[in-house]
C-alpha cells in the first residue's frame, strides 16, 4: 500500500515515523495542500519538511520566521546597491531615461527572497518550509495567507508572477502564539506529540547507533516519566538524544544515580526544574523513572 | 466513492458543527478526496486522514476520537444494508450522538439566569437621570437598573474602541528620524542623478496584546455583567485579545465573545462559565491560565485581572501564580471594582497576597474608571 511505501521511504531517509505523520506527508503530497505542523520544541517537525524534500529529491526553501518579518525578507527586495552603480556607470550614457529605469528594475536587480524563490522555481516543486511562523506577526500571516492561496505575486515594477510548480509547503508553530483561523483552514493539521516509549527508543537506537540498547530503554522509559512532571520546559526528543550522546561518550551502558545527576543539563535547561528533577530522584529514587525489570535485565 | 461513504460523511461534519468544530463545505470536500485516496477498510487511516483535515487545532482531537466512532460506525452499517438511508434516519442519529451536549439547551439555562439577574428584588430602582451621561459615568455599577443597561453598554462600546485605537496607533513614517529607506529613496531621487531626497522610516511602534482574566463568581455578579458588556466590546474591537472567566476555574471565552454577533448571543454562550454557587479560587485558575495559556504571555502582553479579591483558595498558591504571571507578562494590571469605595482598603487575604506583583491597582466599578484604563494600556 502507498502510505507504508511512503513510510519506508522516510525510514530510509532517516526519519522515523508513525502513521499519522505517514498520513499526513501522504496527503500533503496528494492532496497539495499546506502541512500545518505544531507539537512541543524538538519533536521534529522541522524535519518533516527535510525530509519530504528529500524524498522528493526537492529543493528545500526555508523561511525562519521571526518578529517584525515582513515582504522584503521574504519576498523581495531589489538590490540597491546594485541599482546605484548601475546608475552611475551608465552616467553619460546613450541610454534615455525610461531605458535605465527598465534596466535597474529588471530580474537581475532584484534578490529573490524564499517565497519568491518557491514560487519562481523553473524544474520542479520545491518543498517550502515556513518555520516557526508563530513568530511572525499577524500581518505577515494575512500576507502568507494570499500568497498561499494563490501561488502569485505581484511586483510592480516587473507584474504578476505566478507558480509553474507550486511548492510543497510545510508550515511549523510551537504555539507562541495562536495562529488565525483562516490559515489553520487552509492547511492540513498535524500535531506531533512527545513521542511514546517504542518511538522514542527506535529514534534514539537509529540516531545514536553505538548506543548499549539497555541503556537506550532506560533513556526512553525516563524520558516518559520525566515528561509527566510539572516541569516549565517539557524536554524533547532533542533533548533525549543530546543525553544518549552524552552517556555514550561516558561510556555508560546503564542509567545510575549519579549519572543521572551529571548529566541532568542535558535534559533540563531550566534551575527550577532541575531542583524538581532532582526533588523527585531523591524522594522516589530512580525506580520512578525507569523500571526495576530494566536496570537489570539487559535486552 | 459510494453514497453510504458521502451521507456518514454529511452527517459527520454536522456532528463535528454541533460540538463546535468548524467545518467548511470545503474541507468537507476536501475529505471526500482524501478518502479516494486511502484504503477505506482501514479505520485508523480513515481516521487519521479525516482528523488532519477536519480539525485544525490539538485541543478539537479529542472531542473529533469521540465523533469518530459514531461516524464509521455509521458508515460501515450504511455500507452493509440494501437500502440507502434516509435524511430522517441521518437526523435521529446526529440528534442521539449530541443530545449530551446540546448548546441550545445551555444558552437557554444562561437566558433564564440573566432574566433572573434583571428582576433581582434587591436591585435599587430609586435612582436619578435616566440617561444622563455624567451621572452615569459616576454611577456604581452594582446599582444600575436595567432600563440604564443599554445606555452602559454604548458607553463601555464606545471605550473599548477608543481603548483599541489608542493602543494600537502607530508611529508615522518620518523624514527625520529613524534608519534610511533605501527603497524609498531609490523611489523618490529615480528622477535625479543624484540622492538628495533622503527618505527614512522610523520604527513602527510595537503593539500591545491583551489577556483577560475575569472574575464572574458570586462576589462579583453585580459587576461582571457590566465588566463582561466591556470584555465583549473589547474582544470585538481588538485585534489581540484573549479572554478568560473564571471563579473556581478557568475557562476560555475569546471564541465565544468574538464569535458572536451580539451581546446578548454572547452570554448565552457562557452558560457553562458561570459558577454561581462556588466562591472564588483565584490561585487555583492563574496556575490553570499559567499551565494552560501561559504561551499567550510575553514582554508586549498586559494581563488584566478583574476581580474583587474575594479568594478562597491558597494564598501561597496565589502569590506563586502571581509571580509568574509577572514574570512573563509585560504589565500586570488589577481592576477591583469595590476600589471605587472610598473607604476601602485592599486587605483581604487574597488581594493583600496579590498586591505586590501588581504594576497598577485601579478601580472599575463604573464608566469612568474604564475610561481611565486607557492610561494604563501600554508597555514601557
Amino acid at each position: 500500500m502507498q502510505i507504508k511505501q511512503l513510510e519506508d521511504s522516510m525510514e530510509q531517509a532517516g526519519y522515523v515515523t508513525d502513521p499519522a505523520i505517514g498520513m499526513a506527508v501522504h496527503l500533503a503530497m496528494t492532496l497539495k495542500k499546506p502541512l500545518l505542523v505544531e507539537g512541543h520544541a524538538g519533536v521534529g517537525k522541522t524535519e518533516i519538511a527535510k525530509v519530504m524534500a528529500d524524498m522528493l529529491h526537492a529543493n528545500l526553501i526555508r523561511l525562519q520566521c521571526y518578529e517584525g518579518l515582513d515582504s522584503s525578507q521574504t519576498l523581495y527586495e531589489w538590490n540597491y546597491p546594485k541599482q546605484l552603480l548601475h546608475i552611475k556607470l551608465e552616467e553619460g550614457g546613450p541610454h534615455s531615461l525610461s531605458e535605465r529605469e527598465a534596466a535597474i528594475f529588471s530580474a537581475p536587480f532584484l534578490i529573490r527572497r524564499p517565497l519568491l524563490q518557491a514560487i519562481t522555481a523553473t524544474d520542479a516543486p520545491p518543498v517550502l518550509l515556513i518555520d516557526e511562523i508563530d513568530r511572525a506577526d499577524e500581518e505577515f500571516e494575512a500576507f502568507l495567507l494570499e500568497v498561499l492561496s494563490e501561488y502569485q505575486v505581484t511586483i510592480p515594477e516587473i507584474g504578476s508572477i505566478k507558480a509553474v510548480h507550486p511548492p510543497y509547503v510545510v508550515l511549523t508553530s510551537n504555539r507562541v502564539r495562536e495562529l488565525s483561523d483562516a490559515l489553520r483552514r487552509r492547511c492540513l493539521y498535524l500535531w506531533i506529540d512527545f513521542p511514546g516509549f517504542e518511538k522514542e527508543l527506535r529514534i534514539i537506537t537509529r540516531k545514536v547507533p553505538e548506543i548499549d540498547e539497555r541503556l537506550a530503554r532506560q533513556i526512553s522509559q525516563f524520558m516518559e516519566t520525566a515528561r509527566t512532571l510539572r516541569l516549565a520546559k517539557l524536554p524533547g526528543v532533542a533533548e533525549s538524544l543530546d543525553w544518549a550522546h552524552a552517556l555514550c561518550s561516558l561510556h555508560a551502558d546503564h542509567l545510575d544515580e549519579n549519572l543521572i545527576h551529571e548529566t541532568l543539563p542535558c535534559i533540563v535547561k531550566d534551575a527550577d526544574d532541575v531542583k524538581r528533577l532532582k526533588r523527585e530522584l531523591a524522594g522516589k529514587g530512580i525506580e520512578r523513572f525507569v523500571s526495576a525489570g530494566s536496570l537489570s535485565t539487559a535486552q | 466513492m459510494t453514497r453510504a461513504l458521502t451521507h456518514a460523511m454529511i452527517a459527520f461534519a454536522a456532528t463535528l458543527r454541533r460540538v463546535g468544530l468548524t467545518v467548511t463545505t470545503e474541507s468537507v470536500g476536501q475529505a471526500l478526496r482524501a478518502l479516494d485516496l486511502i484504503d477505506l477498510m482501514d479505520r485508523d487511516g480513515v481516521y487519521l486522514a479525516l482528523r488532519m483535515i477536519l480539525t485544525s487545532r490539538m485541543e478539537e482531537q479529542t472531542v473529533f476520537e469521540r465523533c469518530f466512532d459514531e461516524f464509521w460506525q455509521l458508515y460501515t452499517q450504511w455500507s452493509f444494508q440494501p437500502e440507502q438511508p434516509s435524511t430522517a434516519a441521518a437526523q435521529e442519529a446526529n440528534d442521539l450522538e449530541t443530545s449530551e451536549i446540546d448548546p441550545a439547551t445551555q444558552s437557554d439555562a444562561l437566558v433564564q439566569s440573566i432574566d433572573d439577574v434583571e428582576i433581582d428584588p434587591t436591585e435599587r430602582l430609586d435612582l436619578p437621570g435616566q440617561s444622563d451621561i455624567d451621572v452615569l459615568s459616576a454611577q456604581d455599577f452594582s446599582t444600575f437598573t436595567s432600563d440604564q443597561l443599554q445606555e452602559v453598554a454604548r458607553l463601555t462600546t464606545e471605550i473599548a474602541k477608543r481603548l483599541a485605537r489608542r493602543v494600537s496607533r502607530r508611529r508615522k513614517p518620518s523624514r527625520r528620524r529613524g534608519t534610511l529607506d533605501l527603497r524609498g529613496t531609490m523611489r523618490a531621487n529615480i528622477m535625479r542623478d543624484e540622492l538628495i531626497d533622503l527618505r527614512r522610516h522610523a520604527r513602527r511602534r510595537r503593539r500591545v496584546k491583551l489577556v483577560l482574566l475575569c472574575d464572574v463568581s458570586g462576589s462579583m455578579t453585580l459587576y461582571s455583567r457590566f465588566l463582561l458588556q466591556f470584555l465583549y466590546a473589547l474582544q470585538n474591537t481588538f485585534g489581540r485579545v484573549e479572554t478568560f472567566a473564571f471563579a473556581t476555574r478557568l475557562t476560555r471565552i475569546s471564541d465565544l465573545l468574538r464569535g458572536s454577533s451580539s451581546y446578548q448571543l454572547a452570554l448565552a454562550s457562557l452558560s457553562g462559565v458561570r459558577d454561581w454557587s462556588g466562591g472564588t479560587r483565584v490561585g487555583e485558575s492563574l496556575r490553570q491560565f499559567n499551565e494552560r495559556w501561559g504561551r499567550l504571555l510575553d514582554p508586549r502582553t498586559i494581563v488584566v485581572l478583574l476581580s474583587d479579591g474575594w479568594d478562597a483558595g491558597n494564598p501561597d498558591l496565589l502569590a506563586q501564580e502571581m509571580l509568574n504571571l509577572k514574570r512573563r507578562a509585560g504589565k500586570l494590571i488589577w481592576l477591583n471594582p469595590l476600589l471605587g469605595d472610598p473607604t476601602y482598603e485592599p486587605l483581604t487575604r487574597g488581594m493583600a497576597v496579590a498586591l505586590p506583583f501588581v504594576h497598577t491597582f485601579a478601580p472599575a466599578h463604573n464608566i469612568d474608571s474604564l475610561r481611565m484604563l486607557a492610561r494604563h494600556l501600554t508597555v514601557r
